[in-house]
């Protein structure tokens, strides 16, 4: 049984793969603005599952300190200590900052937590150098991306922080790299100023009085308790925001980064229409190349149908190689994304769908030109 | 035993256009070829040579008139099948100008090619083919690709194309107009021979009055009209 398809692929095999390739490299940025767009969910949840909290309480009417700015007293966790229900409470703060190294400046969002409370944020399978914090102050732990080394001096403030632990993967859902400090000092180094500054603000009668202050207090509810009830009650009684651990999930990848998701899957989808342009482009240029030898198919008598397998078969096979092209394009080159990138079986599935689908479209343009062509121009030389 | 009819053509008519472009190409031309024969259908350039070689070819419609190809009626006025490719495919053969092979098939698969779409086995296809090339003194080139092949060659593939569907009548279009002199006349000889032996009506298309001694009948075009010449008038 001859192959058409397959033989003037075989014929052609040069240009077909080099066609097949610049398609699959198209594919390939779409498979990789798909794993961004995972990658930003991934990182969104890695802090809300480091810390593995039920609540999460906030200032009142915001939706917390991912989303905007959230200020309440640091003991309010003592309040919610004493919740019926409650097992552990504690303080935390989030800040971004910018951690001066020799070369540039690193931005990074520390989190600020109670090293001797309840809760520790810093996941122990993160860490792959050194240790948690121990001391009170001027310790901190950074995420390998920073390109800082345990011992490393880093001037914060007023003060040198030294890095005692070095963590994996910890980022924040912006993809700024995670970075631990003791409470205090987050406290010290969000809501204290410089003398100068203090000085300024004494003359004119302002003084210091937001130190205690965080960013949100976290809690995890005993066994047989409903996170829900406790939610609503501390929201009732103590005029704060309350959300769950599946509320601050949608807070996290929802309404932070669904602007960023449009704007991806818009991009995807551009590119899903320039690839399919691309390749009835490229069928249809392939179709005309053959406009000589269809009509002398024709004129002999083989079938339309015949002719148009031969020209479907190729777009489906062009589509089917750019997709391979595409998934080894996009996993040679995934790492080296600033920010994380997800490629997942079930996405590459999907587009493999896709492609299929834009294939059989796409060379309609040239089973229109099969259809058409004249027999006759076979005549003639 | 007298010869079988390959092809009859009566009243046949077609024009192209209307009001001040209407263009009378062939009127009421009646006529029988009969296998076996070599027809060289001659008349000047715009006649209406290939017109009449494509309608007898099922490929381009007649205003008016009747065809039948072998002792089928194809034609009455409208074509009486659903598609003439069937007929093509199963009771034509065509040879062009040019060779017009499939560049991206070798000598053999542009030879199945027509047998696989009226669904012969592929092994019966195979031997007819191998047979054909045995016959044109080409079997050693059937992996070849066209690219590879001599123009001569070339055109015996393309001829062995052509009776590989074991048609009733073949129709050429030209076959030696790229040729000289003495490979006109050999190429002409060849398709006598293939009539003969094969059993076939060949329809030549030609402007090279070199090679009309050659043939069995010379068909011309005059006043719209088709007219069988004597070949002896022409040796």
């Amino acid at each position: 049984m001859i192959h058409l398809a397959k033989e003037d692929i075989k014929h052609t095999f040069g240009k077909f793969i080099v066609t097949a390739m610049g398609v699959g490299m198209l594919l390939g940025i779409v498979l990789i603005m798909i794993g961004v767009y995972r990658g930003m969910i991934v990182d969104a949840e890695v802090l809300l599952d480091d810390l593995d909290v039920d609540i999460w309480i906030v200032q009142e009417d915001t939706l917390g300190p991912f989303a905007e700015s959230s200020r309440v007293h640091e003991d309010l966790k003592n309040t919610i200590k004493a919740i019926e229900g409650i097992d552990k409470s504690e303080a935390i703060t989030f800040q971004n900052i910018q951690l001066p190294r020799a070369d540039k400046k690193v931005r990074v969002m520390a989190v600020g937590y109670d090293i001797f409370g309840e809760i520790n944020p810093i996941n122990p399978q993160r860490l792959i150098a050194g240790r948690t914090l121990k001391h009170d102050h001027y310790e901190i732990v950074v995420e390998e991306k920073t390109g800082f080394k345990l011992y490393d001096k880093i001037k914060l403030s007023r003060h040198y922080y030294t890095v005692v632990g070095i963590t994996h993967g910890a980022v924040s859902s912006g993809g700024d790299s995670l970075v631990y400090i003791s409470l205090k000092d987050a406290q010290e180094l969000q809501f204290s100023y410089s003398n100068k500054r203090i000085y300024s603000d004494r003359a004119r009668g302002i003084y210091n009085k937001d130190s205690h202050m965080v960013n949100a207090v976290i809690a995890t509810v005993k066994d047989g308790y409903s996170i829900d009830e406790i939610a609503d009650t501390i929201q009732k009684w103590h005029h704060k925001s309350v959300y769950t651990k599946e509320e601050q999930k949608i807070v996290l990848t929802r309404n932070l980064i669904e602007k960023a998701s449009k704007q991806i899957g818009l991009f995807t989808a551009i590119l899903i229409l320039v690839s399919t342009i691309i390749i009835a482009l490229i069928i249809y240029t392939m179709t005309l190349e053959k406009m000589k030898e269809i009509s002398i198919m024709k004129l002999i008598g083989l079938p339309n149908s015949t002719i148009i397998k031969m020209i479907v078969e190729e777009t489906l096979l062009l589509g089917i190689f750019a997709f391979i092209f595409g998934n080894i394009f996009s996993h040679l080159i995934y790492s080296k994304f600033p920010k994380r990138v997800v490629l997942e079986i079930p996405d590459a599935w999907m587009l493999f769908t896709i492609i299929i689908i834009a294939s059989i479209l796409a060379s309609f343009i040239g089973v229109k030109k099969v259809i058409n062509a004249d027999p006759t121009a076979a005549i003639g030389g | 035993m007298s010869a079988q009819q390959a092809i009859k053509v009566e009243n046949l008519n077609k024009s192209f256009g209307s009001g001040d472009t209407f263009v009378d190409v062939i009127h009421d031309a009646s006529f029988t070829i009969y296998k076996g024969e070599l027809v060289a259908l001659v008349a000047p350039s715009g006649a209406g040579k290939t017109t009449l070689l494509m309608m007898i070819g099922c490929v381009d419609t007649p205003v008016s008139g009747k065809i039948w190809i072998g002792d089928e009626k194809v034609y009455d006025n409208k074509w009486l099948t659903k598609t003439t490719r069937k007929i093509r495919r199963e009771k034509l053969g065509f040879i062009f100008q040019a060779h017009y092979l499939i560049p991206f098939l070798n000598v053999i698969d542009n030879l199945v090619l027509l047998p696989q779409a009226n669904k012969v086995d592929e092994k019966v296809a195979k031997t007819k083919a191998r047979e054909l090339l045995k016959y044109f003194d080409i079997a050693e080139k059937e992996k070849a690709m066209p690219s590879q092949l001599s123009g001569g060659q070339n055109q015996r593939v393309a001829i062995a194309r052509a009776l590989v569907n074991d048609p009733e009548i073949i129709l050429a279009d030209e076959p030696t107009a790229a040729l000289d002199s003495a490979r006109s006349i050999d190429v002409v000889k060849m398709l006598k021979k293939i009539a003969k032996e094969q059993d076939v009506a060949i329809v030549m298309v030609t402007h090279d009055e070199r090679v009309l001694p050659y043939c069995d009948k010379i068909m011309k075009i005059e006043n719209k009209k088709t007219v069988f010449e004597d070949v002896s008038a022409v040796k």
